[in-house]
């Protein structure tokens, strides 16, 4: 009778090094995960050991200090404020974009003598005229939105007008011949076919939204957002600084995250 | 038969894609093995899936076979041998953003030829495809046929041996397809190399070849050898002869039950996936 | 075969209906674009000729267009001009060759592009004009933040479009070159890099106009010169005649920039 002392290996045994590695090749996600681990801990190491604490705090500390953010006067209401501000600006770039759009999109004589006059606002470096809009609209709220709004619009109006002119003329050609009136033909062929468009350009819209309040509230610096960034930023203090930023970031990450998601929902039908 | 009278022996190559029991496993390819003699054409024919196009990529050193070896000439082909076998696509292989003389050109320096005698060679290859006028526009203003001329030119600009063909006139239209076939018998009847070409077509396999490979359903191996015994170069008239509609009711029944079985195949799968989905 | 009556209204007729309603349309909407420009104007002008709009609110045109001529006229522009574009060349130079690079690098493998890509898009998607008091901290109010935060905005677009050139070249194009012999060198130079330059070219363009608009922002923001500190520095001395001028000037520099920069593209990507 044969035993064995040791469990025998199975004849076609793997070596453990490669398995690991076959594993990991197989999951890029892991990967991924691995490369943010290592940034973070590059400027973990890179704020204790080689940059002076003026200039940058570990995520250690910026996150464990987060709390401190909060608490400093006025913070949460500016955060709450600034949130509400993109809210509202994201809101009335959707409905003017969609009306602009359409009026614009619907009718060819409305499309060639107004979309060249669009298309140059759109490529005009608006960051110009925002000492304007802070002229014109105040320090408050209504100066963000109205800036927030300025980028917004442009992106929804582009992609509502690309929508409805995208349209094969042949879903059109056999709408009428089954007897479509006008009100039908929009309600039911041009509308429907613009949603993936409409959406996309929220998307775009958002990320304008964003960009566009974002700099007012930094611009201006004696209220909002603008004045913590300011402070924090002449008083040398980088963690209270980080962390107002990566609270910030996580907003506009997560309303991104919105949008993008009712935009892959919305546009399931499209093939391409 | 000698080994010089062979341009190529296939001894006992087969295929997997995959590891066995992962989702991903596919065996393309049963053991096989081929001899191919030098200066004949040579057709591999067979169902979708049966590997015929796996063995010509083995053949061209584009693929490592799971099992058994190639010998080009005394040599295992363990790589792409760019001296002794050319190769023609069937999608559209030329560079786009090359007009079709820079493509040529391009091809043989790749392949390691003097800068001097790249350019009439050139000019000799597009002129023996009729491509001559052309020669200076990029692909994208070309014809699919034209294109196709234009690769095949490219393949006979590196003076190789072996030309291996596959599918290359797959993406053309039937009428395209009977010119360029004609062209190619006239063409190929005077350079005397070994040809190896991969087609759907049994029309095209008849016309073309000295023998033609039947392939079995996948996994694939080659059933049966058809020899076609026809001088070169073949006259249209071939077609409509009585020898080759003989020829070709052969291949279609030799044929046809694969045909059946390749498409069982592929149903039993798809209603195994979506049951699979469905789970 | 009668002969038609030649009448000049008959012939007017066929030249109307010679003429492809296109052309009309086209007319009629260039005439729209005028009179819509023309009445803004026109409006802005009456406004503040004759109506009861504070100049420190909204100059007069006129006032404005004086202050441009004598803007342009001084060169008072060219320092702060000067700095802007200097401060968009070098942080364009430096994106556009760490962009490349890198983005080449990360392509050379199917794995590290699935890994690295979505990374990219993702930081791509958070605004980058929050990295600029980071920047001030760390550099202060001079040219280096500015440099900074116009590397970090344009390095996204460069390296995207980079990594899409490169890594999504058509299979059968290396396979065609790898079966006639090309060496690895003859690969990149003739088949990858001509495959991708249309692709990086554009994330080339799109790299230098975002990182102007970020140049331009973060001088608007906090900087001590430059365009758009200029800018707001009119702005402060409630000079809006002036800073209109000054607007009206950034402006035209910018659309400068992008028609020159698109038409290079277009020109390389002609095939």
């Amino acid at each position: 009778m044969t035993s064995t002392a040791y469990p025998a290996q199975p004849p076609n045994a793997v070596p453990l090094g490669r398995r690991l590695k076959r594993w990991f090749l197989a999951r890029p996600g892991v990967a991924r995960l691995g490369v943010i681990v290592l940034l973070f801990i590059a400027w973990e190491i890179a704020a204790r050991f080689f940059v002076d604490k003026i200039f940058l705090s570990p995520p250690s500390i910026v996150f464990t200090s987060l709390h401190t953010v909060f608490e400093t006067n006025g913070v949460p209401n500016a955060l709450r404020i600034s949130a509400s501000e993109i809210v509202a600006a994201f809101a009335m770039s959707v409905v003017i974009g969609l009306v602009v759009g359409l009026a614009v999109g619907l009718h060819r004589f409305t499309h060639k003598s107004f979309m060249p006059i669009i298309l140059l606002l759109y490529g005009t470096p608006q960051i110009t005229i925002l000492p304007l809009f802070i002229l014109y609209f105040g320090i408050g709220p209504a100066s963000k939105i109205a800036f927030g709004v300025s980028h917004g619009i442009f992106p929804i109006i582009v992609t509502v007008v690309a929508g409805v002119q995208n349209i094969k003329p042949i879903l059109l050609t056999s709408a009428k011949s089954m007897g479509a009136s006008r009100w039908h033909i929009f309600r039911w062929v041009i509308f429907p076919h613009m949603i993936p468009s409409f959406f996309a350009g929220m998307r775009l819209g958002m990320t304008g939204v964003l960009l566009g309040v974002l700099l007012a509230e930094l611009y201006v610096s004696t209220a909002g957002i603008g004045y913590f960034t300011t402070l924090f930023t002449q008083s040398f203090n980088p963690t209270k600084l980080l962390g107002l930023i990566s609270v910030l970031a996580a907003m506009a990450i997560l309303l991104n995250e919105i949008v993008r998601r009712a935009e892959i929902h919305y546009s399931r039908w499209r093939s391409d | 038969m000698t080994g010089n009278d062979l341009a190529i022996r296939v001894r006992n190559v087969s295929h997997q894609f995959g590891e066995e029991g992962s989702t991903q496993f596919v065996r393309a390819m049963l053991e096989t093995s081929l001899d191919i003699r030098r200066g004949e054409l040579l057709c591999l024919i067979g169902p979708s899936g049966c590997g015929k196009s796996t063995l010509l990529n083995v053949i061209g050193g584009l693929l490592t076979p799971t099992n058994g070896k190639v010998l080009v000439g005394d040599t295992d082909v363990r790589g792409p041998l760019p001296q002794e076998i050319a190769y023609v696509f069937q999608e559209n292989a030329l560079f786009p953003w090359s007009t079709v003389l820079e493509n040529v050109n391009l091809g043989m320096m790749f392949q390691g030829v003097p800068k001097a005698e790249r350019e009439p060679r050139a000019r000799q290859s597009l002129a023996a495809v009729g491509l001559s006028d052309f020669a200076n526009h990029y692909p994208g203003q070309l014809s699919g046929g034209m294109r196709q001329r234009a690769a095949l030119a490219r393949a006979l600009s590196l003076e190789t041996g072996i030309l291996l063909m596959d599918e290359p006139f797959g993406a053309l239209d039937e009428q395209t397809r009977m010119v360029l076939g004609e062209d190619l018998s006239v063409l190929l009847s005077r350079t005397g190399k070994t040809i190896v070409f991969v087609t759907h077509s049994l029309g095209e396999a008849v016309f073309l070849a000295d023998r033609v490979a039947v392939f079995s359903a996948r996994p694939g191996t080659i059933k049966e050898v058809i020899t076609i015994d026809e001088p070169h170069p073949r006259k249209p008239g071939f077609m409509t002869s009585e020898k080759f509609t003989s020829l070709r009711n052969s291949l279609f029944a030799l044929l046809h039950e694969e045909i059946r079985k390749a498409m069982e195949q592929s149903t039993a799968s798809e209603r195994a996936a979506r049951r699979g989905a469905k789970s | 075969m009668s002969a038609e009556p030649e009448s000049a209204v008959s012939k007017s007729a066929a030249l109307k209906s010679a003429t492809p309603k296109r052309d009309r349309s086209a007319l009629g909407s260039r005439a729209v674009q005028v009179a819509f420009v023309i009445a803004l104007v026109g409006l802005w002008y009456v406004g503040t000729t004759y109506g009861q709009i504070s100049p420190i609110l909204l100059p007069n045109p006129l006032r404005v267009f004086d202050e441009l001529v004598d803007v342009l006229a001084t060169l008072e522009f060219v320092t702060d001009l000067r700095i802007t574009l200097t401060e968009l060349a070098i942080a364009f130079s430096i994106s556009a060759a760490s962009g490349i690079t890198l983005g080449y690098l990360i392509s050379r493998s199917q794995y590290s592009i699935r890994v690295f890509e979505p990374l990219l898009a993702g930081i791509y998607s958070v605004p980058i004009i929050l990295f600029l008091p980071l920047y001030i901290l760390f550099f202060g109010l001079g040219p280096a933040s500015k440099i900074a935060l116009g590397v970090t905005t344009s390095f996204f677009p460069i390296i995207l479009n980079t990594i899409a050139g490169f890594g999504y070249v058509d299979r059968i194009f290396v396979l065609s070159a790898r079966s006639m012999g090309a060496s690895d060198y003859q690969l990149f130079r003739w088949v990858l890099l001509p495959a991708a330059f249309p692709i990086i070219l554009t994330g080339l363009r799109i790299g230098f106009t975002v990182a102007l608009l970020s140049i331009l922002g973060s001088e608007t923001i906090a900087s001590l010169a430059g365009l758009g500190h200029r800018i707001v520095h009119l702005a402060e001395g409630m000079d809006t005649a002036r800073m209109f001028a000054y607007i009206a000037f950034a402006v035209a520099i910018a659309l400068t920039l992008n028609t020159v920069t698109s038409s290079l593209e277009a020109r390389a990507r002609r095939r």
